[in-house]
């Protein structure tokens, strides 16, 4: 099913599960049930009824509020409503990915992420990366996220768009070094960025004969 | 009587972050950590906008510090966010009132906009699930009596 039948479905269920629509069989107001029409509708009602129409006593049978539906109607409407609920998250979900393809299209979506394995000469504090000379993205770090980094965690810090064509990337790390000594570096690459999105990582690892954090910039091909 | 006092300083801020998620941020803060507002989930956090140069607030610091003291191991958190320009100036300030609650500074203007922040100080409570319950613009000797009312309601939830 795709998405613009789905999302008929969520509305016309939406519709049929309103109050207005509560009342079983309530599509037939010129018969007249004895007990869902008011007083005041019957005598209309005894009016619409012609000769052609059968009197009340051998109509249909009365529509039956939901309230005294038998049950195996009400599990149906739960199935119903259960399948409903299943379409709204699904839709929620096909929605997000269709406005982050709207607004990141992959032909000119770029992508930054970062890593940490070092724990020893670096604790790291922010991040400010620069594309072509312009700050897209200053972000400071808590102790949880830094942590969750260390243990492994990849994070897409940065999700933009670029042209066709040369660019330059470069990214600040600010932290603290060891002795708790401050320390800012940087990290740079060029890159062509061509059709189809680009993901480029950030790295930091411990450079261990040098007792030193190193920062490198990774092109995911 | 209280109640209609909420509203009035409710609406005192302008449009309205009441009822809204909570706008994340992170700042860095006086001791040099960087704290989340969404780190914060499943607690009752009191947020207080301050400059130094607004005499409410501070008046208002120490009554926040005794609350801090106070409801801190009920799972209160009471962050202080300095949007002062002066960030030189405002940490002194902070180090000078000495309270025991963080205080984080924010020198760029995307927090004053997404909290709708027009007159200093707002205080704001956010509730366990991040939503802005409380939000009052002002301070007055009393108005502390206020905030311990919502907040125990909060902390009851």
């Amino acid at each position: 099913m795709n998405l613009k039948d789905r999302m008929m479905r969520v509305l016309v269920c939406g519709a049929l599960l309103s109050p207005a629509w509560t009342v079983m069989g309530a599509t037939a107001p010129a018969v007249a049930p004895a007990k869902s029409v008011p007083a005041a509708a019957q005598p209309a009602a005894a009016n619409a009824s012609s000769a052609d129409t059968p009197p009340p006593a051998e109509a249909p049978a009365p529509p039956v509020p939901a309230a005294d539906a038998p049950p195996a109607e009400l599990k149906t409407l739960d199935q119903e409503v259960q399948g409903l609920k299943k379409d709204v998250v699904d839709l929620n979900k096909d929605l997000f990915v269709l406005q982050e393809e709207l607004l990141f299209p992959a032909n000119t979506q770029v992508a930054l992420y970062i890593s940490m394995d070092v724990g020893t000469f670096f604790a790291l504090d922010s991040v400010t990366v620069k594309i072509d000379n312009k700050e897209v993205k200053n972000y400071l770090y808590t102790a949880r996220e830094a942590d969750a980094l260390l243990k492994g965690g990849v994070q897409q810090i940065y999700l933009g768009n670029l042209k066709v064509g040369k660019h330059e990337l470069v990214a600040f790390f600010t932290g603290k070094g060891s002795a708790e000594r401050d320390y800012k570096r940087g990290a740079s690459i060029n890159f062509d960025k061509g059709v189809g999105a680009k993901y480029l990582e950030l790295k930091i690892t411990d450079r261990v004969p040098k007792h030193q954090p190193e920062f490198l910039i990774k092109d995911w091909e | 009587m209280l109640s209609a006092a909420i509203s009035t300083a409710s609406h005192a801020a302008g449009p309205s972050i009441l009822g809204k998620d909570a706008p994340d941020f992170v700042l860095r803060g006086l001791d040099g950590r960087n704290l989340r507002l969404s780190e914060f989930r499943g607690q009752v956090v009191l947020v207080n906008f301050w400059t130094r140069s607004d005499g409410d607030s501070r008046l208002q610091m120490p009554a926040l510090d005794r609350i801090n003291i106070t409801y801190q191991r009920a799972g209160l958190v009471v962050l202080g966010v300095s949007v002062d320009d002066d960030l030189r100036r405002s940490k002194e300030f902070a180090t000078a009132m000495g309270v025991s609650y963080p205080i984080l500074f924010d020198t760029g203007s995307q927090i004053g906009k997404d909290y709708f922040l027009q007159k200093m100080p707002m205080t704001i409570l956010v509730d366990r699930a991040g939503v802005v319950r409380y939000s009052a613009v002002g301070f007055r000797r009393g108005d502390e009596r206020v905030y311990l009312d919502k907040i125990r309601e909060l902390l009851r939830e």
